[in-house]
């Protein structure tokens, strides 16, 4: 019988993890994320739990730990956040390279300086271009969810990718919701045994990451690139299955929320989603024709989906909470891929980004009302002003 | 998708067999600049270059009477001629060799 309770992210994400049965998991204490590892370390040292809990001297000590476990042929977890995210960077490209589909989960914090430990995408943003799949997750529910959809995907051998399974710092990862926790039969069902094509194995010796020669490394990045183009395929497919077996809903890329007719739109992912959505629903009320489109999977990234979606809106407003200094947009990273998906169209919405969020800040329902104005105003001028806008912080408009 | 020469394959995530006292994939004898040579009467098989070369060129031939260089894998690091305890090894500039690596288009 699968079991309603009442989960913080993280706590949802270390049950996920325990039905994944994972098999090393190793931690080094940042938070927010440390309330995943704290949660598991209590499971493993209850007996409820059969895994390798490994404390790492660093962040960069934890990937090469679960590299090591993953290529030996075990099921492996970690995760960190913030400047635990980046300084383990050195890491992620040999992990994806090397075709390791380990899982690391991050619950965001923001970059420093100063030491600030709000919520903020930027830290694992920061880490899109290195071969990994990465989404994030708007509530306790998804993030468990999440956990287990990312280790299929991952472990496919028609992908054998890492997996970052990021949620938003404290919005999800500690305020609870509630989360249907499904049987480990159920589990058992979706998610085959870990089994790497190419492990560490003394019976069948073989060498990983040994250096290569210049005209090698083009090949071993057309590798990893087309495992990204061969991934969205996979991830349609597991979808599928996952809601099949768990009775879920989920649109593998891309979910559209009150869209028909509406003539501006959210793009937006992670917890603030769901304020989004009220704010939408809001708007309506008073007769906005509004909606909102919330981002599964960054990478990777979904750009027929993401082009479909947005092409239907006259104006659309990108929720940024990263940040791309001195990017062509100004703003935040996702409205550089939300145009370039657009760029095809025979018609393309108006868009922009709002910079919201960012440093761990709320995102309330009046900062909701303030975009959806702009959006307005931009159809009925028929241009956007800028291509970036701080909520809260403009002078006018 | 991508169309990739026979000669260019590289296995899955760059895995390849072990052990191997050679691999094929990485041949790294044309980055050297100076040669270690070896004087085999001044040798008195300390096994010091065998010990200290980081690329594991130097091995005993098979009568086990004398250290070899395999130079296909020697990069000219020269360590083995700073770890020599008997100066047997000297350093010569690879250009100055007729087979000197770096005259070479394909050196191996």
């Amino acid at each position: 019988m699968a079991t309603e309770m009442m989960l913080s992210g993280c706590a949802a994400s270390a049950q996920a993890a325990k039905m994944a049965q994972v098999e090393v998991i190793c931690s080094y204490p940042i938070r927010p994320y440390s309330a995943i590892m704290m949660e598991l370390s209590k499971m493993v040292a209850n007996g409820e739990l059969d895994a390798e809990f490994v404390h790492g001297e660093g962040e960069h000590a934890q990937l090469s730990v679960v590299l090591g476990a993953a290529a030996a042929g075990a099921r492996a977890l970690t995760g960190s956040s913030g400047v635990g995210v980046t300084y383990a960077f050195e890491t992620y490209s040999p992990i994806a390279g090397g075709r390791i589909p380990l899982q690391m989960m991050i619950a965001d914090r923001a970059l420093d300086p100063p030491g600030d430990f709000g919520s903020e995408h930027t830290d694992a943003m920061s880490c899109r271009d290195q071969g990994w799949l990465m989404g994030w997750a708007e509530t306790p529910q998804e993030a468990f969810d999440n956990c287990l959809i990312n280790y299929r995907v991952g472990e496919d051998h028609r992908v054998l990718l890492p997996q970052f399974v990021c949620q938003d710092g404290y919005f999800v990862s500690h305020i609870t919701g509630k989360v249907m926790l499904p049987d480990q039969n159920q589990v058992d069902e979706f998610l085959p045994p870990y089994n790497l094509p190419h492990p560490l194995d003394p019976k069948h010796p073989v060498s990983h990451g040994p250096q290569i020669r210049p005209d090698q490394g083009t090949i071993m990045d057309m590798q990893r690139a087309q495992a990204m183009l061969d991934a969205p395929a996979v991830i349609k497919e597991v979808i599928d299955d996952y809601n099949r077996i768990f009775g879920r809903n989920y649109s593998p890329f891309v979910e559209e929320y009150m869209t028909e007719d509406a003539e501006i739109a959210f793009f937006i992912m992670g917890a603030h989603t769901m304020t989004a959505r009220h704010a939408v629903k809001h708007l309506r009320d008073q007769g906005v024709k509004i909606g909102l489109v919330k981002l599964r999977f960054v990478r990777p990234w979904p750009t027929q989906d993401v082009a479909d979606a947005l092409s239907k809106f006259k104006a659309v407003g990108v929720v940024e909470t990263s940040t791309s200094y001195g990017g062509a947009m100004r703003g935040g990273n996702l409205l550089h891929e939300v145009r370039a998906s657009l760029y095809d169209l025979p018609q393309r919405p108006l868009t922009t980004s709002f910079m919201a969020g960012l440093g761990g800040e709320m995102v309330p329902l009046k900062e909701f009302y303030y975009m959806a104005d702009i959006l307005s105003k931009a159809v009925k001028d028929g241009k956007t002003k800028k291509t970036v806008y701080w909520v809260g912080f403009e002078a006018e408009d | 998708m991508f169309n990739i020469p026979k000669e260019k394959e590289v296995p899955l995530g760059c895995v390849t067999p072990a052990p191997v006292t050679e691999q094929p994939m990485m041949i790294t004898g044309n980055w050297r600049e100076y040669r270690p040579v070896l004087e085999p009467e001044k040798c008195d098989l300390c096994m010091n270059c065998v010990v200290f070369c980081p690329d594991a060129c130097f091995q005993l031939d098979e009568a086990g009477e004398m250290v070899v260089l395999n130079e296909k894998y020697c990069k000219g690091c020269n360590i083995c001629i700073n770890e020599c305890a008997t100066d047997a090894l000297t350093k010569a500039y690879e250009l100055d060799f007729d087979d000197g690596v770096v005259r070479l288009e394909k050196p191996f």
